[in-house]
């Protein structure tokens, strides 16, 4: 849900339900990361309700782009912690078979 | 758009990798992504555990509700559980959430009929499908084999019965422990020592070796050979300023420099056996995705909307 001005659209408060602490900090680190982010924070009103408020001011481009970007963003990163750790993963099975190998064969 | 992306992408190495616990380092990225991947490793990662118990006769020592939350918490492999659908949103059954898509059905039948006293343990319950079976814990070697009997459930007496039917279905840590896969998740800053070798110059052997001796995990040694103060083991330390409170008791303050490094993680991961720890670190990142996703493709309404209920406000918010 977003809350914001329709005539000013670089600045607006998202209030996103059923997510918590785990996708709002690296979301708001990438976001302040973007060089188009003038500002941007997160708090949660209450820790018994499953909400999450995300503000986001901008230099200009509409907030709710610039938020999808940085989910984007993010993506992309996981994608290649995912391609690095499986590579990682083979690397060291590799290695480790190797070294059994060479044990075994001695 | 953006044309070049801004963000750092993030290195991995593994340094241990067994089938329950994996520890890597996780370089150039910063602490909230770091535990934002801790944090969904352990709450939401989906696995597999019995959710329902129909219990048929019971003359044991424990009483229904006891047995039957001792059966949820067995860990059962789970390496359908990102493939099957959660039963609340299954649609090929009718409504009662057991069909075989999105359940697994077990049966526990164990009489005593001997004077001795007979363990019904996790190998007792039987499953109507291969792949989800309770985790078996014992050691590839032969010796232990006989003597590992599976969790233990429950003790029965000459006569007394058990026999159950329980259902188990996908689910999140979040709603239950039961559900978590990782038995303990953390990272550490990666510690960087540096030794102002001029001032350890001043020292003598002894207090050398008293200041070395200062560090409950012992970080630091000292070389047999040529007498000098070495770091042996950079991460056994705990961040306890031990070594530096001795160094200014000593009067030598700034004899050790030690920072965290702000964007370099030690991750050990040990898992209950559900799913593989390296499968788990996959999972997790996998999970983050769907999240970002769900938010990033959700059509957002400007009016607040509270007479929607639930399900506008989760399919709005992700």
């Amino acid at each position: 849900m977003e809350i914001g001005s329709h005539s000013d659209q670089s600045k607006s408060t998202f209030c996103l339900v059923d997510e918590d602490h785990t996708f709002a900090n690296p979301v708001r680190f990438t976001l302040n990361q973007d060089p188009r982010v003038t500002f941007c924070g997160y708090s949660i009103p209450h820790p018994s309700d499953n909400r999450v408020n995300i503000r986001v001011q901008t230099t200009g481009d509409p907030a709710k782009e610039v938020l999808k970007d940085g989910c984007q963003e993010l993506m992309h990163v996981c994608q290649h912690v995912r391609g690095t750790f499986d590579k990682s993963v083979n690397d060291f099975k590799r290695t480790k078979t190797n070294t059994e190998q060479n044990m075994d064969t001695k | 758009m953006e044309g070049v992306s801004y963000a750092r992408m993030p290195r991995v190495k593994i340094r241990e990798l067994k089938d329950d616990y994996a520890k890597f380092e996780l370089r150039d990225t910063d602490a909230s992504i770091a535990n934002a991947l801790r944090r969904v490793m352990i709450a939401e990662v989906p696995t597999i555990a019995i959710d329902l118990v129909e219990i048929e006769v019971n003359s044991s020592v424990l009483n229904d509700e006891f047995i039957a939350h001792r059966l949820g918490l067995i860990p059962l492999t789970s390496e359908r559980a990102m493939s099957m659908r959660f039963s609340r949103d299954c649609d090929a059954c009718d409504g009662d959430g057991q069909c075989e898509f999105c359940s697994v059905e077990f049966h526990l039948r164990v009489k005593c009929m001997t004077d001795q006293t007979l363990d019904v343990s996790s190998k007792d319950l039987y499953s109507s499908d291969h792949s989800v079976v309770p985790v078996d814990f014992s050691d590839p070697s032969n010796h232990e084999s006989s003597d590992n009997r599976g969790i233990i459930i429950v003790k029965l007496r000459r006569g007394q019965e058990l026999r159950l039917r329980a259902i188990a279905r996908k689910g999140i840590g979040k709603d239950h422990a039961k559900w978590s896969p990782a038995a303990t998740v953390t990272f550490m800053y990666e510690p960087e020592i540096h030794i102002n070798e001029d001032l350890m110059e001043t020292l003598t052997l002894e207090e050398k070796r008293e200041w070395v001796d200062s560090s409950p995990t012992r970080v630091f040694e000292i070389d047999p050979v040529t007498q000098q103060v070495m770091v042996v083991d950079a991460e056994a330390y705990t961040y306890d300023d031990e070594v530096l409170k001795k160094a200014e008791a000593m009067g030598k303050p700034g004899l050790v420099e030690i920072i965290a490094r702000q964007d370099s993680f030690i991750f050990t991961v040990e898992s209950t056996g559900a799913i593989k720890a390296s499968q788990l670190v996959l999972n997790a990142i996998e999970i983050l995705k769907q999240k970002l996703d769900a938010v990033r493709l959700s059509e957002d309404t400007v009016e607040a909307d509270d007479q929607f209920g639930e399900l506008g406000a989760h399919m709005r918010g992700g």
